[in-house]
């Protein structure tokens, strides 16, 4: 952010935006569509979503087996060699090289624990709840993988309690496979609360632990000791499907599904001005944002993107369009894949006001346990709101930014962090818009009605019954 | 020797006491809860204030570690192929 010029006014005083029309909520994402994969360079059938069309109890199993074939008969070191040779990367948010976390829980002492993270707490996110409600056995597959990487006998797989949540679908693919008389390991289904914070890693595997779903402060990371004492690996459930396709067509002809600096597809959600939000596309090769957004229909860039994530970054849709959707290419417009979200943000409508909507929603979100979260989110939302209706003052971004930097890195998970993320990111590129908004121009996107599907903010920071967190 | 220091944001309440004692280690915002601004600690006299901050603090949530105690420091990993799950 640089320094906001002086700005002389010649324009008449914008009158503020009605604040029901700001907070309304706008239609509901529908949800689970299920797209084909977009500028696939491979085999389309080795994709994850390839295969038959999209039915109420997901692939059956005999379905599934004549697709992929049995997992073939590999032990721990085959599996640990195999995620080593692919660098199959987390694909829930961080990123994080599933190997690593893998060797280090092997390195302590004490059997390790094994949680697949199938939460998605993201409220606009649909890839996972379409991956294990359209292809469970895949995903199944992948777990009983991982545990064997692990040497562990049991795997529980963690969802939230929320309607449209697959674990009926789970329950069912399971029972499947037990009649069938597959190798697995001992299958536990855990359903948690429905709270952003929720689907941490550490407030996952505290929740499986018999605690309070809620992040924890640590000074190891759960691979080394998790809330049980144990190690604890915790892996998204895109992740360990992965991890079954690995294991069939082989690291080399996996990889090459991605692009070279990201191997393997990957699975986005598509939210905001698209035709069908929640829309979840599988992305291949160097498949670009403008080719996800092709596939709905859209023929020109939107406003702009935010991608990666309501905690995620704002990138203009003109950049975002040429990109693939890559580590490497998104890390060049300071972005991340994050948890695969592309939320579109039309022409005319105002970023400013999407930005202040989400930062509302997710100071609301605050597990209410870190003083700087709790008392800094709200005041943060606070001078986001005031911004998008045109009533703060140009002192006031100075004094938000330093609140901002205070925010940082103040909590014990990444939530704090990840609200500071989304406001700088906005500064940053929104800066005509916020010049504009505090010197009282009219906004040029006063009268449109809000895009993205925010829940509401509903919740009181800290004063949550603490029930709700069990 | 060096210590390794953190604050449990979860279990800080704003005393602001380790500020009194270890000054320069601890950077307390608008509210009083303290952030770590020196996470490694080595001179002899920045130990001695760590540890009383720690000892002062009325929640417990200053932590000093002592670093050998560390991943970083544990001697160096067996190679992946050797290391054998616990069964």
């Amino acid at each position: 952010m640089t320094v906001l010029p002086s700005t002389r006014t010649n324009y008449p005083r914008r009158t503020p935006p009605r604040l029901d029309s700001l907070w309304a909520d706008p239609v509901v994402a529908p949800i689970e569509r299920v797209g084909a994969h977009v500028g696939g360079l491979g085999d389309p059938g080795t994709l994850l979503l390839s295969g038959p069309a999209p039915s109420p109890g997901g692939e059956g199993l005999v379905s599934h087996l004549s697709r992929w074939g049995t997992v073939p008969g590999i032990d721990g070191a085959g599996v640990r060699a195999l995620l080593r040779a692919s660098a199959l990367d987390g694909r829930g948010g961080g990123g994080f090289p599933l190997i690593r976390k893998v060797e280090t829980a092997l390195l302590g002492g004490g059997l390790p624990m094994l949680i697949v993270n199938a939460s998605e707490s993201e409220p606009s996110s649909r890839k996972d709840r379409v991956l294990c409600a359209h292809r469970p056995h895949l995903m199944l597959d992948g777990a009983a993988l991982l545990a064997t990487a692990l040497g562990v006998d049991e795997v529980v797989i963690h969802l939230h309690r929320a309607s449209g949540s697959p674990a009926s679908i789970l329950e069912a693919a399971i029972s499947d496979r037990r009649h069938r008389g597959l190798a697995d390991p001992r299958w536990r289904i855990s359903t948690g609360p429905d709270r952003y914070v929720s689907g941490e890693a550490s407030a996952v595997a505290g929740f499986v632990d018999g605690g309070q779903a809620r992040p924890r402060f640590t000074t190891l990371p759960l691979a080394v000791e998790g809330p049980s004492g144990r190690p604890t690996v915790v892996s998204n459930a895109e992740t360990v499907a992965h991890l079954a396709a690995i294991a069939r067509v082989g690291p080399d002809a996996w990889g090459s599904l991605g692009a070279s600096s990201s191997p393997g597809s990957r699975l986005v959600t598509l939210t905001g001005a698209v035709p069908q939000p929640g829309t979840v596309l599988e992305l291949a090769g160097q498949a670009t944002i403008g080719d996800a957004l092709a596939y709905q229909g859209l023929t020109d860039p939107p406003a702009a993107v935010l991608i990666g994530g309501f905690a995620g970054t704002w990138v203009l849709g003109e950049e975002a369009w040429q990109t693939p959707f890559t580590r490497a290419a998104l890390q060049c417009l300071g972005a991340q894949p994050g948890c695969g979200l592309i939320a579109v943000l039309p022409h005319g409508a105002c970023a400013l006001t999407e930005t202040a909507r989400i930062v509302r929603y997710l100071a609301g979100e605050s597990a209410g346990q870190c003083g700087t979260c709790v008392a800094g989110l709200p005041r943060l939302a606070d001078s986001c709101e005031a911004i998008a209706r045109g009533s703060f003052r140009r002192r006031g971004i100075r004094k938000m930014t330093a609140l901002a930097d205070a925010v940082l890195g103040s909590g014990a998970c990444g939530h704090p962090d990840a609200v500071v993320r989304l406001i700088r990111s906005t500064l940053d590129v929104f800066e005509d818009d916020v010049v504009r908004h505090l010197a009282g121009k009219p906004c040029r996107a006063s009268d449109h009605p809000p895009v993205l599907a925010v829940p509401r903010a509903d919740h009181a920071i800290g004063r949550g019954d603490t029930r709700e967190w069990e | 020797m060096s210590v390794e220091i953190r604050i449990d944001p979860i279990l800080c309440r704003g005393h602001a006491i380790c500020a009194l004692f270890f000054s320069d280690g601890v950077d307390l915002d608008q509210w009083g809860f303290g952030k770590v601004a020196v996470a490694v600690v080595d001179a002899p006299r920045d130990i001695r204030r760590a540890r009383r901050a720690a000892a002062a603090c009325p929640n417990g949530a200053f932590i000093v570690r002592e670093r050998s105690q560390d991943l970083a420091n544990a001697p160096a990993r067996p190679h992946p192929e050797s290391s054998q799950p616990v069964a």
